[in-house]
This record gives C-alpha cells, structure tokens and sequence, in this order.
C-alpha cells in the first residue's frame, strides 16, 4: 500500500513535468472524414433507390397518379385512399389469401427442414453433407419464375403430369384403391379452381424454400456442441430425446430467425401466385391473389400508383405488426439469451 | 460402487493407434487418476470406459459384468465433462434432475434427490438459475451433481478442472477429493496435471503413446519411477536429466557426466548396463553447498533466480547443461556466481539413454 502512495506522489504528472505535444491536424481531420468517405458510395446509393424512393411512396399514397400522364398529373387526394381501402373487399381478400398462403406454405417448410437437417447433420459427414445440402439448396437459387413455369405444367388439367401420375396411381394394386376418385374427377383443375389454387401455391412455395431453412438449420446443429449430445447419452438419452430434449431447444436463435423470415417473405408472396394464375387478377374468384399481387395489379395494370403506395404501405403495417407480435412472444427465447 | 477392469483394451481410429494392449483393475471404491501428456489417449480411454466410444478389440469389464456392448446409462456410469457440458436451457434443477426425469422418476422423487444433490455440493441457492448465470466454478458443482445425483456405480472425470482458475481449481480439488471420502464411489479421473493427480488419487496410472508406463501410488510413482518418462512427468519442477557413462561393480556404481564430475552410488538390480546413461536429479534433493569436497558434488554457474515466494528456483549451468534446482533457504545469491550442489547417494536415479 505505501509502495502505490508512494509511487502516485512521485510520478511524472504529480510533479508537472509531463510534456504534452498538439496532435497534426490535418491528421485529425482526415481520420474524422476517412469513414465518412469509404461509406459513401452505399450512402448515395441508399438515399437514391431506397431513402427517396421510401418517402416518395408515402408522399405518393395522398395522390391519385396515373404514371403514363407524368408528374403534371398528380392530384392531392389525402387521406381518400386509405379510407377506400378499408371498404375494397380485393384487398381483404388478398390479405385473407395472403395469411392463408402465409402458414400453409409456412409451417410445413419448418417441419420438414428440422428433423432433414437434423438427419443431415447427424448422418452424413463432410463432403456427402454437403452435396446433399447443395442438392435441396437448389430449388431456393433457382429463378422463381421458372419454377412456377414447370409446376404451371405440371398442375395443367389435362397433360399435365400429377392428373397422368395420379390415374397411374389408380391403377396400381392394393394402393390404387386410395386413388380410386381420380378417374371421376378427371381432369383435376389445381389452377382453376378456387378450393385448389391455394394449396398448389403453397405446395411450390414449401418446394422453393425448404432446401432453405435446411440450410439455416443444418448450420444451427452444427453449433451445438458435440459434448452436449456426450452428456445426454451419458443421461440416458435415446436418439429421439437427445433430438427433442438436446438439439431442438439449442437451435431456437436459428428457429426464431427462419421464421422471421418465413413469415416476411411469405406475407410478400408474388411470383408464385401471379405465374400460376397467369397474371389474370388472382385466378379464378381472386383465390390466388396476395397483397403484393394485388398492389401490383392496382400500379401497373390499372394504372392508380397513388392507390397501389397506399395499399404497400398497408401491407407494410400488417407484416410489422404480425412480426412484432412473433418478436414478443417468441424474441427472448429466440434471441439466444441461454447460449 | 462397482471394480471396473481393462482386459487387453486396444483403440485404433484408421492408421492410428491410440491405445494399445492395455490392462487395468481398478478396485471398488478407488480414486485412480490417468495421466499423461496430450494425445497419450487417456480421454479416449475414458470415453471407452463410458460407452461412448467403441474399442477396437479389449474388453471392459464393471462389475464383474463385461459391459462392452452396453450403452452408457446400462453401465450404470456418471461422467463429469471438461466443458462441464451443462443443458444451456435448462434450470441448475433441470440440468441435475434430468437424466432421473429421462428415466421416468416421479416428479417428488427428483425434486428430493436433486435436493440432497444440491445440498452437498453448497447449490441448493441456484437450483433456478441457468447455467449462464453461473460462475465457472458453480458450473463444475453442477456437473457434478448430474453425476452425484443418479447415484452411479462409477464416476469418470474428464479433465473436470482445466477450464478453472488456478485458485478455483485448487478449491474444486479439495471438494473433489472431500466428496469421494463421503461416497466412495468407484472414480476414474483424467488430468494432464500431475499435481492434480497426486493430490487425488489412492493410484495413478501413466500414460504415454496409448501405453500405461506405471501404475502406482503418488510416493511409489515419485520414489521408484519405472522410466525415465514417468520421472520426468512425475514431481514439480520436472526431475533434471543429465547424460553420463556408468560404470560398476558388484557394490558400487559411478556415473562420469562431462565435465570429469562423478556421481557415485550403490549398485542396485534395476541399474542399466554399463556405457552411456540419463541421470536424474530432482530438483528439490539437489542442495546448496560450499567448498564441498565430498562424494556427489556438482558445480556449475548460476544462470537465473526464479522467486516463488517460499523458495527460489535456480537455474544452473552444470555439465554444458541446464539444471532446475529448489532453494528453500532462499539463500542471497547473484546470477553468474559459481554454485556447488549436493546429493545424496540414494536420491540418484540411473535410465538408459534415449
């Protein structure tokens, strides 16, 4: 203790002989722009397609426009468009299929995608898992419009694959009794019919992104240590528990993080829908047609870019509502706050 | 409490041989520690002893049972994991009752055993938290409470101590060693520290390059070690190696190091033979002296004082080689002074040469 009393009463600075020299200038102004500089290019391209084009939309959501009579034709109609929505029964039923589509397509995504990459990761090792992976990767970086293409074909009522696969199906022993209704109800329309258009996108739509959440699972069960699943063995754990008790609530963060996902990206559906309705409003009574779908339907088609921001901005609402929602009850968990 | 045996235990993983030929008995109720450096296969051992990994040949025997198709939870064992290896989502009260709950125990039966657990190991305060919220050291109580709590015929530790601070593994020690003397339960526990292991273990095994080198106990491994390796590995600051040329007869034997000083001693059966040898000096028989013209005097230059506080660690230039030696005289000493040692006869130890 005397040593530090004494050491602090006899130091440079206690006796005032410490010198202090002024840092260069134009040093200090450089490091201060420095950063300013570097982030620039993504600043200018931020406030240009994303920043102007944000506050554009909402400036452009109290106007009615029609874009092909240019800028002279925007009329200020203030709050008109969002009071009309409220009563556009379109919209509503876009948002009915939108939150149809949402855990249709959603859920079974997930169900799949766990106990696969579980497999995956459990199973195989090095290069296999990762062909393997690779593989149900594909459907997700493959355009969507093509998919939607194909599944077009295959959905069609009369050449197309599934009705052939499924009167094949009928003809086969034993198991063809299962399929004995699909010679009557030949040909099945998945596309124009109302009860079938929602369950054909979803089926393309859980198709497309599963191979993705495999992915963001497979890296989940990655992390958890190998010496937890020791101690569960160990505990006396068998392959089902060590899965249900061990792996499932060490992969939540990831969980949580997929499904965040899940749920924005499904609540913006458009490409499926609009490729297997053909464009036409939303098929058959409008039971493909989704927010994004219909929003597109009211810029572009009909012309009413004031009516379409509005619609988007509504849309905008709805996912952050339903995303906060799956923040509260689910963050802290999903958050990792146990790791 | 259970006897655990080793019959001609032999692990390969491909080209690589990490166990070979092993053969151990551990008694029921005996605390044995398996040391050796890294890679000398003792986790590997231990993971075999727990069922989690698979021999290549050998059999494992608890108990008078040969268990080496058995799971884990069948052998009856508990294992106390370096990385402690605690459920991060789970309760200190979950983590510990959680393999009783997997074994279908009634909710007021784990309660009352997690209880007891706890009270032993000072946790019954943390049975809510979550192992996040925990210090190192509770964290390793609470690994040991898993174990405690099943009451296995058997406990394996695997390094249970290394990710603590030497103060905290000093105090974890005492507990280790305190619970054992309470349960008595048959214990098998892996360290890469040898100070760890003496101050457990009623016996330590030695392990190097997938062979047990020596069994013995603590005194037994220090005083008569088998090789020069479990000399080496055994006692704190390691033994001094010099090499020297033996000679000997019947009675006597001298070995002539190279600088003309000689060492001389009883001759005794294990003696190598004649020519070329390591000599092994620990560092704590090797005593400061002065003008000595006595038998077994060793002179050479201080290089380095190294204070620990009870006593200093000399390093010494004898022989054109470096030597550690303890000085708990503390005596006032200054670097590059001529330094004479001391040694008694018996205190010599005689290896072939490398």
């Amino acid at each position: 203790m005397s040593a530090i009393v004494e050491s602090s009463t006899d130091s440079l600075s206690a006796r005032g002989t410490v010198r202090r020299r002024a840092p260069d200038k134009r040093r200090v102004l450089k490091k201060r722009l420095m950063p300013w500089l570097f982030i620039s290019p993504y600043l200018v391209l931020f406030i240009m397609f994303t920043a102007f084009p944000l506050g554009f939309s909402i400036f452009l959501s109290f106007h009615e426009w029609n874009p092909t009579s240019g800028l002279d034709g925007m009329n200020f109609v203030g709050l008109t468009h969002y009071a009309d929505i409220i009563t556009d029964p379109w919209l509503w039923k876009s948002l009915y299929n939108t939150v149809w589509l949402a855990i249709v397509a959603g859920v079974p995504q997930h169900l799949i995608a766990i106990p696969v990459a579980y497999l995956l990761v459990s199973v195989f090792k090095g290069a296999l898992r990762h062909f393997y992976t690779a593989t149900m990767f594909i459907p997700f970086i493959t355009s969507t419009v093509a998919i939607s293409l194909i599944f077009y074909t295959i959905y069609s009522g009369n050449s197309g694959i599934l009705n052939q696969w499924l009167l094949a199906l009928s003809d086969v022993p034993v198991i063809g009794a299962l399929f004995a209704w699909v010679p009557d109800a030949m040909p099945i329309r998945w596309l124009s019919s109302s009860a079938l258009i929602k369950p054909a996108i979803a089926f393309v739509v859980v198709w497309k992104y599963t191979g993705f959440n495999i992915v963001i699972y497979s890296a989940g069960f990655l992390t958890v240590s190998k010496d937890l699943y020791d101690a569960a063995e160990v505990d006396g754990c068998s392959a089902w528990q060590k899965f249900w008790h061990v792996a499932l609530p060490m992969i939540r963060p990831f969980v949580f993080f997929a499904l965040t996902l899940t749920i924005i990206g499904n609540l913006q559906l458009f490409e499926e829908p609009f490729v297997l309705t053909a464009g036409d409003s939303g098929g058959v009574a409008q039971s493909g047609l989704t927010a994004s779908y219909y929003l597109y339907l009211a810029g572009w088609e009909w012309h009413q870019m004031g009516y379409a921001t509005a619609v988007s901005w509504i849309l905008f609402l709805f996912i952050a509502v339903i995303t906060s929602v799956h923040f509260y009850f689910n963050g802290r968990k999903g958050m990792g706050g146990d790791r | 409490m259970a006897s655990v045996e080793l019959v001609n235990l032999h692990k390969s993983f491909g080209t690589v041989e990490v166990l070979r030929d092993l053969n151990l008995q551990v008694s029921e109720g005996e605390f044995v520690a398996l040391v050796g450096p890294s890679g000398c296969g003792k986790s590997t051992l231990l993971r075999i002893l727990a069922g989690l990994d698979e021999a290549s040949s050998g059999d494992v025997v608890i108990d008078g049972e040969w268990v080496n198709d058995l799971s884990p939870k069948e052998r009856n064992i508990a294992m106390v994991f370096q990385s402690y290896a605690l459920y991060p989502h789970m309760t200190v009260e979950e983590n510990i009752g959680f393999n009783l709950r997997i074994s279908g125990i009634g909710k007021p039966e784990i309660r009352r055993r997690v209880g007891e657990a706890a009270q032993i190991l000072d946790l019954s305060e943390l049975l809510k938290r979550k192992p996040s919220q925990l210090s190192g050291g509770q964290r390793q109580r609470v690994a040991m409470g898993r174990a405690l709590v099943r009451n296995p015929d058997v406990f394996l530790f695997d390094e249970p101590l290394s990710n603590l601070d030497a103060k905290l593994r000093v105090q974890m020690r005492d507990e280790i060693k305190r619970l054992h003397q309470k349960v008595r339960t048959t214990s098998i526990y892996v360290t890469h520290d040898q100070v760890e292991a003496m101050t457990l273990a009623d016996r330590i095994v030695i392990l190097d390059k997938g062979r047990i080198q020596q069994v013995g106990t603590p005194t037994e491994l220090y005083r008569h070690p088998a090789n020069a390796f479990v000399a080496g590995f055994i006692g704190s600051p390691s033994m001094n190696f010099l090499d020297g040329v033996l000679s000997k007869n019947s009675k006597r034997a001298t070995v002539s190091l190279a600088d003309d000083t000689k060492l001389r001693f009883p001759t005794t059966d294990n003696l190598p033979a004649e020519g070329n040898v390591r000599v092994g000096l620990r560092p704590e028989h090797l005593q400061i002296s002065k003008g000595g013209k006595g038998e077994n005097t060793l002179r050479g230059t201080l290089e380095l004082i190294e204070p620990t506080g009870a006593q200093n660690l000399l390093k010494v230039g004898i022989a054109g080689q470096s030597l550690t030696a303890v000085d708990n005289t503390l005596a006032e000493l200054s670097i590059n002074q001529p330094i004479e040692f001391s040694i008694e006869a018996d205190k010599i130890a005689v290896f072939p040469p490398n």
